[in-house]
């Protein structure tokens, strides 16, 4: 019987993920349980599959079938669970006649002109890509136009309504803002991508490498301290991957600092000193901004290394390989992943493919020295 | 006190016959254990965090 097209598998290691293509969601499953629902999905009946279990695991019959039938029942919830969409499509709203503030950002040649209605919209934007202002200029490609009504932000694209997100959602309008603009600057589409990881990428030049971690664990402290040694700042924050050459791609934003690491990094940038602090009371953060040292904003690299990455005081350097599906549970929830189902598959393969590190650090010569070596292929 | 020997050596018997359908019913539980990994709904700026950071 023809496999119903639902479901992909992918097995790594001792577990077998599963991919559900209405939910948009990965489960982590037993080998064994990934072969039921496998035969669940192609129709083999629950009374033969609890037969062969309750043979298998010598267990009575009404167990088995208990525990295919629950089975079951999880997988058509799967199946009804769809994502519900957060943005609300109030496209009739009038749009804001006077713009407080005007940027223009070039980004390589391209410049776009981003109208914001206050100050507010401003601070949700600006100094992430302040690096990037220009003086005002006549000639733009894109006009990005952000403001506020209500308790909801508003955001349109050429005179388009991409989205409109309440204020407690910020986060993925500023996430829209960052898809838009690296679709614009690399000329590709949503669908071209295989997902946008919470990560910071480092480059040789070569090759990339991501580092994951909780927020707090030393991803852009680790980047910038890398940036100083000889590597490059692909991205940071929001690293995008394209679907076709699985290759990371430049994103041109600000490496933002947070305070407890300016002790650690003021040697090495002195401009740090004087550059402007934004407390964003929401987030609960104090960052200042650090200039990406990456000059061609359309660069492209392979990754085949994610490296879990810590800072901890008075530690010794740690440094180990770590089970893939361990680091899978860490990556997904992070993550935006496309939900196209040929895309699914190309992320799935390409996670199987690399190498998971796990780095606890207190001492920054030790961690580049060591990171160095992964980029080397030395470990 | 033989008897109670007996006794013993009948509720050894049975516990260990209670442990290994135990053992079986724990083999069930370990496939059924999975866990469910939610990507995020949209592209995301970084999230709100307690922000204890480094």
């Amino acid at each position: 019987m023809k496999e119903k097209t639902e479901f992909l598998y992918k097995t790594i290691e001792d577990k077998t993920i599963t991919w559900s293509e209405s939910s948009n969601q990965y489960l982590i499953l037993e080998n064994t349980t990934a072969l039921i629902f496998k035969k669940l999905n192609t129709g083999v009946s629950i009374k033969e599959i609890a037969s062969e279990l309750a043979k298998e695991l010598s267990l009575p019959i009404d167990k088995t079938t208990d525990f295919v039938t629950n089975l079951e029942q999880e997988i058509n919830a799967l199946k009804t669970e769809k994502d519900a969409s957060t943005i609300n499509k109030d496209t009739t709203i009038n749009k804001p006649e006077k713009f407080e503030f005007i940027k223009y950002y070039k980004i390589n040649e391209l410049i776009f002109k981003v109208e914001f209605h206050s100050e507010y919209e401003l601070y949700l934007v600006h100094p992430k890509f302040q690096h990037l202002e220009i003086e005002d200029t006549n000639i733009h490609a894109h006009t990005f136009t952000i403001f506020c009504e209500a308790d909801f932000i508003y955001f349109y694209i050429e005179n388009n309504f991409i989205g409109a997100w309440n204020k407690n959602e910020i986060h993925y309008f500023q996430g829209k803002f960052s898809m838009e603009l690296i679709q614009k600057i690399h000329k590709k589409e949503e669908k071209e991508w295989m997902g946008v990881f919470h990560a910071s990428a480092v480059s040789n030049g070569k090759k990339s490498v991501l580092f994951l971690g909780d927020s707090g664990n030393g991803k852009s402290t680790s980047l910038a301290l890398l940036q100083a040694n000889g590597f490059t700042c692909l991205a940071d924050d929001f690293v995008p991957i394209d679907i076709y050459n699985k290759e990371v791609y430049s994103f041109p934003a600000s490496i933002s600092i947070k305070k407890k690491s300016l002790e650690t990094l003021l040697p090495l940038y002195p401009e740090l000193e004087n550059s402007a602090e934004y407390n964003f009371k929401r987030l609960n953060k104090v960052v200042r901004y650090l200039k990406p040292n990456n000059s061609d904003f359309l660069s492209h690299l392979p990754c085949k290394d994610l490296i879990f990455i810590k800072y901890e005081k008075n530690s010794d350097l740690k440094f180990d390989e770590i089970a893939k599906i361990e680091a899978f549970k860490q990556l997904v929830p992070d993550s935006w992943l496309s939900p196209i189902k040929e895309n699914s598959q190309i992320f799935l393969d390409w996670f199987a493919s690399l190498n998971c590190y796990q780095i606890t650090y207190s001492e920054n010569k030790k961690m580049i020295a060591t990171v160095a070596k992964i980029f080397n292929d030395e470990l | 006190m033989k008897q109670l020997k007996n006794t013993e050596d009948i509720s050894r018997k049975d516990a260990l016959k209670k442990i290994r359908n135990y053992g079986k019913y724990t083999a069930l539980t370990a496939i059924g254990t999975y866990l469910i990994l939610k990507p995020q709904k949209a592209q995301a700026g970084s999230p709100p965090d307690a922000g204890t950071g480094f």
